[in-house]
C-alpha cells in the first residue's frame, strides 16, 4: 500500500477555538461527527491516505488548539507544512474577524512561502449564519487562498476541501518531494469546467492560488551567462574558440 | 550485394550507382538529376573533400550489417519522409524578406526526432527562425515558378556574419533547415560511400515529398561540423557542399584566389560573367593588455593590523577577480558590400585596410575561469562540509576532555545549581579568555603552536563579543536591538528566506569569521580552533550568567538556522537562570523576579510550599515534557518552606475550603469578570512561560506525539502529554482566585466555551444565564480531569515547565560535538546570505542590469534550496557557482571600464556613450562600434591595438620605436598612417568572405539561379561552404 504513495504531505488546521477544526478532521478521517469531542489540548494528529487524480498522497494532519493560551505552542507546528486549512465558523462573526491574525501568524511562522492555503467556512448546516459566503470568497481571493464552505456535521464540502488542497499542493512543483523517485506525478488536466470537477465549487475557489511554477531540478532559471562563449562556438571552426 | 559494398569503399562512386543497386524497388523513381553527385565540374571540391577525408583515420562507426538490404534503406527514407510530413515542411511557402539583424533579434527554435538506419540512430532536427504566422499568408497554392525560400535567402545580404547563430545559418544565410546527424555525440559517418548513401536518401526523400526546406546530413566527426545537403524546388536544386582543411592551399588565402574557385565551381557558360557581390569580414584579436595592469591582488594576509587583513576586516567578504577576467578583444572589420574589381586583394597586395572598413564591431572573450575571491571564499568554506574529521582529531587531542566529563554527567552539572553562583566577573577581558583557552591547548599539545595566533584570535573574539571589551558589567542590553531601523528592510529580512541569521547577529558574524579563518588562517585547523574557543566562551557565559550578545531575545527564531536557534536557546536559559539567581539574592526584598521580567508579584512572608511528596504525586499523573522532578520554577531553598494550609487545600481542593486561602500569584484583575460564587473580581494569574523550543526539539516532540497514533487512547495520551501547561495555568488560576470554579477558569481561558443566554426568570426579569459548552461538560473530559487535579499553587512554586539547566547543558553538549563539517553546514546559509549581500553591494557601484536580474534569481533559487532540511550538495554548488558568476560579470565590467577608460573620459556625452558601449559588451555577443574606426570607441580600440603591436614589435626587434605620443599623432593622420598601417593591427585571426551571384546553370539557357560560397580562414583551419543551384527541368 505504502509503495504507491507518491508523497507524504503535512497539513495543518488552524483557526479560532470552537470553529470545528477537530470535527472537520474527524469527519474527513473517520467520516463521523462526534458532538462529544473535547476541546483540543495542544495539537492532535491524524493520518489519512487519499488519492487525487490518480496520485496517492499520505496526509499527516495536525489539528491545533484554537485556544489563545496554546497558541504559543502551535506555531512550531507550522514548520514544514505544505498546506494549511484555516477554519472559521459562519455562525460566529468574531471567528471570521480574527482571520487576519491567523494569517499574520502564518506569515511569521511558516518556513516556506509557496505553501498552499485554504479557507474553510464551517457549520453551514446551522441556521444563524453571520458570515455571508461572499465575504469568505472575497477574503480568500484577497489572500490567494482556496475557499470552500463546509459542515462537519452534514459532511458538506469536507472531502472536497482536503482533495482540492492536496491537488493544489501536488501541482506546485518544489513544494513536495517524491518518496519514490522514479514515479512521476500524474498531472491530469481537469476539464470539468470552471466548477473544478467533483467539488462543483465556485470558479473563484480555484483561481486565486499562487501559481509560480518553479522546479527545483530545473536549472533553466539562469539566463545564459555562457552567451559570449556560445557565439564563439558558432564562430567558424574550433580554431578561434 | 556485400561485394557492392566493398566496391563503394574503393573510391568515388556516383549516387546513381548507389541508388540503382541498393534500391531494387524504389517507391518512386528519383528524377535523373538526383543521380548526380560529384559531376565533373565539382571536381576541385570533390578532391578537397577527399583530401579532408583522407586526413582522418578511418575509424568506422556507421556500420550497417547488411548494408544493401533494400528494406532497411527504404525504411530509412520513408522515415525521413514521415518526419518531413509530420512537421509540415512540404511545399513552398514564402515568408517575408529577411529584415536586417533578424537572425540575432528573432527567436530560433528547433524540433527533433529520432530515426534509425538499421540499428544506427540518427537525430533529425528542424531549425527555424520563428516568424509571424501572418507572414505565411495563405500561399498554399503551389507556385510553380517561384524558387524555394532558402534559395532566395542565399542572396540576402541583411544578415551576413550574424553574432550568434547556428553555423549553417552563418555559412548559408538560411532561415530554416533540417539536419540529420548521428544521434550519439561520438558517432560519426566517415566513409565516403556512406556519406553518399545518406545524401541519396535525403535527395530521394526531398523528391518524394516535395519538401523545399534544405536538408543536411552531418558527416565526419561532429567537431568538424561537416555538412552536405540539398534543397529542391520545382525544376531547381541547390547542392550544399563543404570543404574543411587544416592547411589552406595558398591560392585560397585571398579574395582573388577565392573568386577563381567560385567561378570555376559555377562553371558559368556566360561571358562576361554577371558581377559577383562580395562581403568580407576580417577579425583581429587583441590579447595583449600589457599597457593596462590588472590591479586586483589577493589580500595580503600577513598585514593583519587591528582586525584588518590587507584591507579586509573580519565580518567583511573579499570581492573581485585576481586575474583579468577579460582575456581577448575581437574586432571584426566588415566590408558588407563590395563588387568585384572595386578592391584588390591578392597574394602581394591588399586594399583591405581595417581602419577603412565601413563597419566595426567588437566582442570580448572572458577568461575561462577567472579566480574570483568571493567565489573562492565561499567554495572553500563549502568544502569543509565534506570533511569527516572531528574537532578533536583536527586539533590532535581531546579538546573537550575536561568539559566532556562534565557534559557527560548532567546530574553533576545539575547539582551545580544548588551551589552558590560563582562570583560574577564584571569585566570580561578577551585576552584573558584567549589565555585560558590557549593554556588548555598547550597543556594537551605540548610545545606545538596552536593554529590561530593570539592576535588573530583576540581580534576575532572581540569582534564576536564586543561586550567583553566594555567596562560596564554585562547585562541584557547587549542583545540585538529589535527596533533596529534596518530590521524592516527587505535586505535585512533576507535571513528569513535563506534560513540563515540576521546580518547583525552573532551567528552570522561567526560564519564570516570562520570563512576567513578557513581561507587565510590555518584552514580547517583554524576553524576547529576558533570553534573550540567559541564553545568555551558559551560555557563561560552560561556558568557566569552573561547573556550572549548579538542574539534577538525571546524564544528561538524558527526562521533562522538551527545553530542560531541553539544559541538563542542558550540565551533563554541564561536569562532564566540569571533571573532566578538574582531572585534568590533579592529574596529578602520580597520581589518576585518574574518570568522573563514579566510579573511583579508580591511574595508574602507566609509563602506556601507544597511538600515534595505531593509534588511527586502530581508529577506522576501529569508528567509532561519535563521529567526533572526536583526543579521548581522558583528555586527557593528548603529552609524557606513555611508551614501553612497548603497541604490540606491541595488534597481537598473544593472551592468551599480553598475560598478561605490567601490569594497568591495574581498578575492583575480581569477587566469585567467576577467570580461566580461570590462576585469577587476575577484575577488573571501569573503564569509560567511555555518552554522555548528549537526546531530539532520540536521535531522530536512532534515525532513522539505522532507515534502515539490516531487511536482514541493515543489521542488522549497526546492531550495529556501536552496538558502540563494547562494544568500549570489552572493551578496558578486557583491560587490567584481562591474558591473559583471551572466555569470561572473557562471564562478567562476559553470564553467561547462558556455560553450565556438571556432567560426570563420567575419574576419576569431578563437575566443572563451561563453554562459551560457541551464539550466542556462531557464527563471526565481532560479539562475537567485537569481541573480536579489542579491545586492552588502560584506559578513561582510550581515545578518548572522549562528546565533551563538541563536545556543549557544539552545545547552546550550539542555545540561541543559539532564537527567542522557540521558547523559549515549549519553556517553555509549565512555565508551564502553574506555573499549575496556582498555581490549586491558591489553591483550597486556598477549598476549592471543583467546582474540585478541574476541576483534576484539567485535569491529566489537559494530560498527554495535552503528551506529543505538537507539541501543537496549539487544544488548548493550551483548557487555558489552562480554567485561566482555574478562576481565575474562585475569584475568583467570593471575590467572593461578600465580598458576603455570610461572614468578618464572628460566629455560627459562621450563618457555616457562609452559606458553604454561597455555595458553592451557585457550583455550582447557583439557590439557595433558607432562610427567604425573613426568613432570615439573606435579610436580607443585602435589605440589598444597600436599599443599592443608596438609592444610585440619592440620585443621582436629591439629597435627603438617612435614615442607613443608621436605614434598616436600618426594614427590621426590618414596619409601617414596608410604607409604604416600594416603595423597597427596584427594579421587577422579570421578572414571570412561571402561571394554571391545569380547565373544560369548548367547551361546558358537554364534559369538564372542563386549561387553562393562562404569561406573562412583562421590560423588553424580553412573552410569552404558552397551552395550551387542548378536548373533541373531541361537538363
Ligand atoms: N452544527 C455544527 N456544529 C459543529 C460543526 N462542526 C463542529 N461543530 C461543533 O462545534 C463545537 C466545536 O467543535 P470542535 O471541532 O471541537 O472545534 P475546534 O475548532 O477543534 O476547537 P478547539 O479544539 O478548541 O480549537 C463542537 O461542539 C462541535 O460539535 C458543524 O459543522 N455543524
Ligand atoms: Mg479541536
Amino acid at each position: 500500500m505504502d509503495e504507491d504513495v507518491l508523497t507524504t504531505l503535512k497539513i495543518l488546521i488552524i483557526g479560532e477555538s470552537g470553529v470545528g477544526k477537530s470535527s472537520l478532521l474527524l469527519r474527513f478521517t473517520d467520516d463521523t461527527f462526534d458532538p462529544e469531542l473535547a476541546a483540543t489540548i495542544g495539537v492532535d494528529f491524524k493520518v489519512k491516505t487519499i488519492s487525487v487524480d490518480g496520485n496517492k498522497a499520505k496526509l499527516a494532519i495536525w489539528d491545533t488548539a484554537g485556544q489563545e493560551r496554546f497558541r504559543t505552542l502551535t506555531p512550531s507546528y507550522y514548520r514544514g507544512a505544505q498546506g494549511v486549512i484555516l477554519v472559521y465558523d459562519v455562525t460566529r462573526r468574531d471567528t471570521f474577524v480574527k482571520l487576519d491574525n491567523w494569517l499574520n501568524e502564518l506569515e511569521t511562522y511558516c518556513t516556506r512561502n509557496d505553501i498552499v492555503n485554504m479557507l474553510v467556512g464551517n457549520k453551514i448546516d446551522k441556521e444563524n449564519r453571520e458570515v455571508d459566503r461572499n465575504e469568505g470568497l472575497k477574503f480568500a481571493r484577497k489572500h490567494s487562498m482556496l475557499f470552500i464552505e463546509a459542515s462537519a456535521k452534514t459532511c458538506d464540502g469536507v472531502q472536497c476541501a482536503f482533495e482540492e488542497l492536496v491537488e493544489k499542493i501536488i501541482q506546485t512543483p518544489g513544494l513536495w518531494e517524491s518518496e519514490n523517485q522514479n514515479k512521476g506525478v500524474k498531472l491530469i488536466h481537469r476539464e470539468e469546467g470552471p466548477g473544478g470537477g467533483a467539488c462543483g465549487g465556485p470558479e473563484e475557489s480555484k483561481m486565486a492560488v499562487p501559481t509560480e511554477s518553479w522546479c527545483l531540478g530545473d536549472s533553466s532559471w539562469m539566463p545564459q551567462l555562457s552567451m559570449i562563449v556560445e557565439c564563439y562556438k558558432y564562430f567558424v571552426g574550433p580554431g578561434l574558440s | 550485394m556485400i561485394a557492392a559494398f566493398d566496391d563503394f569503399q574503393t573510391g568515388l562512386t556516383t549516387r546513381g550507382r548507389c541508388c540503382a543497386e541498393a534500391r531494387p524497388r524504389p517507391p518512386l523513381p528519383p528524377s535523373p538529376d538526383a543521380l548526380l553527385f560529384f559531376p565533373a565540374y565539382l571536381a576541385p571540391f570533390a578532391a578537397l573533400l577527399k583530401m579532408a577525408a583522407d586526413s582522418e583515420p578511418e575509424s568506422e562507426v556507421f556500420e550497417i550489417t547488411d548494408f544493401t538490404t533494400a528494406s532497411e534503406w527504404e525504411r530509412f527514407i520513408s522515415k525521413i519522409e514521415e518526419v518531413l510530413n509530420d512537421w509540415k515542411l512540404i511545399g513552398n511557402s514564402l515568408g517575408k524578406p529577411l529584415e536586417k539583424g533578424v537572425f540575432t533579434s528573432g527567436t530560433w527554435e528547433e524540433k527533433s526526432d529520432e530515426i534509425s538506419f538499421a540499428d544506427f540512430k540518427f537525430s533529425v532536427t528542424h531549425h527555424y527562425l520563428v516568424q509571424d504566422s501572418t507572414d505565411k499568408e495563405g500561399k498554399d497554392e503551389v507556385l510553380e515558378d517561384v524558387i524555394p525560400q532558402s534559395m532566395q535567402d542565399l542572396l540576402c545580404m541583411n544578415n551576413d556574419f550574424p553574432p550568434r547563430a547556428h553555423c549553417l545559418v552563418r555559412w548559408y544565410g538560411l532561415r530554416e533547415f533540417v539536419v540529420i546527424a548521428p544521434a550519439a555525440n561520438h558517432d560519426a559517418v566517415l566513409s565516403e560511400s556512406k556519406c553518399n548513401l545518406l545524401l541519396s536518401s535525403v535527395s530521394i526523400a526531398l523528391g518524394n515529398t516535395g519538401c523545399q526546406v534544405p536538408l543536411f546530413v552531418q558527416i565526419h566527426h561532429k567537431w568538424r561540423r561537416m555538412y552536405v545537403g540539398e534543397c529542391q524546388g520545382h525544376g531547381v536544386r541547390t547542392d550544399f557542399e563543404m570543404v574543411h582543411l587544416r592547411k589552406v592551399p595558398n591560392q585560397y588565402t585571398h579574395l582573388s584566389g577565392l573568386l577563381d574557385i567560385f567561378k570555376s565551381k559555377i562553371g558559368c557558360p556566360l561571358t562576361p560573367l554577371p558581377p559577383v557581390s562580395i562581403a568580407i569580414r576580417l577579425t583581429y584579436v587583441l590579447q595583449d593588455w600589457q599597457q593596462y595592469f590588472w590591479p586586483q591582488q589577493p589580500p595580503d594576509i600577513d598585514a593583519l593590523v587591528g582586525g584588518e587583513v590587507g584591507g579586509l576586516e573580519f565580518g567583511k567578504l573579499p570581492f573581485g577577480a585576481c586575474e583579468d577576467p577579460i582575456s581577448e578583444l575581437h574586432l571584426a572589420t566588415t566590408w558588407p558590400h563590395l563588387t568585384e574589381g572595386i578592391i584588390v586583394d591578392n597574394d602581394v597586395y591588399s586594399d583591405l585596410d581595417p581602419i577603412q572598413a565601413p563597419h566595426w564591431s567588437v566582442r570580448v572573450r572572458k577568461a575561462d575561469n577567472p579566480q574570483c575571491l568571493l567565489g573562492d571564499f565561499v567554495t572553500e568554506f563549502f568544502k569543509i562540509c565534506r570533511r569527516k574529521e572531528s574537532t578533536d582529531e583536527i586539533l590532535g587531542r581531546s579538546t573537550f576532555e575536561e568539559e566532556g566529563r562534565e557534559i557527560a554527567d548532567i546530574t553533576h552539572a545539575l547539582s551545580k545549581l544548588t551551589e552558590p553562583a560563582p562570583v560574577p566577573i564584571h569585566k570580561l577581558s578577551v585576552s584573558n579568555m584567549v589565555h585560558t583557552a590557549k593554556k588548555k591547548i598547550r597543556k594537551h599539545r605540548g610545545v606545538e603552536e596552536s593554529p590561530l595566533n593570539n592576535d588573530v584570535l583576540n581580534t576575532i573574539l572581540l569582534f564576536l563579543f564586543p561586550d567583553a571589551a566594555s567596562e560596564k558589567p554585562l547585562d541584557g542590553s547587549s542583545a540585538v536591538d529589535n527596533n533596529n531601523p534596518l530590521s524592516e528592510s527587505e535586505e535585512y529580512n533576507l535571513y528569513n528566506q535563506f534560513k540563515s541569521a540576521p546580518s547583525d547577529s552573532l551567528t552570522y558574524k561567526l560564519a564570516l569569521c570562520l570563512c576567513m579563518i578557513n581561507f587565510y588562517h590555518g584552514g580547517l585547523k583554524g576553524v576547529a580552533h576558533l570553534w573550540q574557543e567559541f564553545v568555551l566562551e558559551m560555557r563561560f557565559r552560561w556558568e557566569n550568567n552573561f547573556l550572549i550578545p548579538g542574539l534577538a531575545s525571546g524564544p528561538p527564531d524558527l526562521r533562522c538556522c538551527l545553530l542560531h536557534q541553539k544559541l538563542q536557546m542558550l540565551n533563554c536559559c541564561i536569562e532564566r537562570k540569571k533571573a532566578r539567581d538574582e531572585g534568590r539574592k533579592t529574596n529578602t526584598s520580597d520581589m518576585f523576579p518574574g518570568d522573563a521580567g514579566k510579573a511583579g508579584d508580591q511574595l508574602g512572608p507566609d509563602n506556601l510550599k507544597d511538600t515534595d511528596k505531593e509534588k511527586g504525586e502530581v508529577g506522576k499523573s501529569w508528567d509532561s515534557w519535563s521529567d526533572s522532578e526536583e526543579e521548581f520554577f522558583e528555586c527557593l531553598s528548603d529552609t524557606e518552606e513555611l508551614k501553612g494550609n497548603g497541604q490540606e487545600s491541595g488534597k481537598k481542593g473544593g472551592p468551599k475550603e480553598t475560598a478561605s486561602l490567601k490569594p497568591e500569584g495574581r498578575l492583575h484583575q480581569h477587566g469585567k469578570l467576577t467570580l461566580l460564587h461570590n462576585g469577587e473580581p476575577l484575577y488573571i494569574p501569573v503564569t509560567q512561560e511555555p518552554a522555548p523550543m528549537t526546531e530539532d526539539l520540536l521535531e522530536e516532540q512532534s515525532e513522539v506525539l505522532a507515534k502515539l497514533g490516531t487511536s482514541a487512547e493515543g489521542a488522549h495520551l497526546r492531550a495529556r502529554m501536552q496538558s502540563a501547561c494547562l494544568l500549570s495555568d489552572m493551578e496558578s488560576f486557583k491560587a490567584a482566585n481562591p474558591g473559583c470554579f471551572l466555569e470561572d477558569f473557562v471564562r478567562w481561558y476559553s470564553p467561547r466555551d462558556y455560553i450565556e443566554e438571556e432567560v426570563i426568570d420567575e419574576k419576569g426579569n431578563m437575566v443572563l444565564k451561563g453554562e459551560l459548552s457541551a464539550r466542556m461538560k462531557i464527563p471526565s473530559n481532560m479539562w475537567v480531569e485537569a481541573w480536579e487535579t489542579a491545586k492552588p499553587i502560584p506559578a513561582r512554586r510550581q515545578r518548572r515547565l522549562f528546565d533551563d539547566t538541563r536545556e543549557a547543558e544539552k545545547v552546550l553538549h550539542y555545540l561541543a560535538v559539532q564537527k567542522p563539517a557540521d558547523l559549515a553546514r549549519h553556517l553555509l546559509p549565512c555565508v551564502i546570505h553574506a555573499a549575496v549581500l556582498k555581490v549586491k553591494e558591489e553591483e550597486n557601484l556598477e549598476n549592471i542590469s543583467l546582474v540585478k536580474k541574476i541576483i534576484k534569481q539567485i535569491i529566489t533559487h537559494s530560498s527554495k534550496v535552503l528551506h529543505f532540511p538537507n539541501p543537496e550538495d549539487k544544488k548548493l554548488e550551483e548557487i555558489i557557482h552562480q554567485i561566482t558568476n555574478v562576481e565575474a560579470i562585475i569584475a568583467r565590467a570593471r575590467s572593461l571600464k578600465a580598458k576603455f577608460g570610461t572614468e578618464k573620459c572628460e566629455q560627459e556625452e562621450e563618457k555616457e556613450d562609452l559606458e553604454k558601449f561597455v555595458s553592451c559588451l557585457l550583455e550582447q555577443p557583439e557590439v557595433l562600434v558607432v562610427g567604425a574606426g573613426r568613432g570615439h570607441a573606435g579610436k580607443i580600440i585602435h589605440k589598444l591595438f597600436v599599443n599592443a603591436q608596438r609592444l610585440t614589435e619592440s620585443s621582436d626587434e629591439a629597435a627603438a620605436m617612435a614615442p607613443p605620443e608621436e605614434e598616436l599623432k600618426r594614427v590621426s593622420s590618414p596619409e601617414e598612417r596608410r604607409q604604416n598601417s600594416v603595423s597597427d593591427f596584427p594579421p587577422p585571426a579570421g578572414r571570412e568572405l561571402i561571394l554571391r551571384t545569380t547565373v544560369p546553370r548548367p547551361a546558358p539557357y537554364s534559369r538564372a539561379l542563386p549561387q553562393r560560397m562562404y569561406s573562412v580562414l583562421t590560423k588553424e583551419d580553412f573552410r569552404l561552404a558552397g551552395a550551387f543551384s542548378s536548373d533541373t527541368s531541361f537538363f
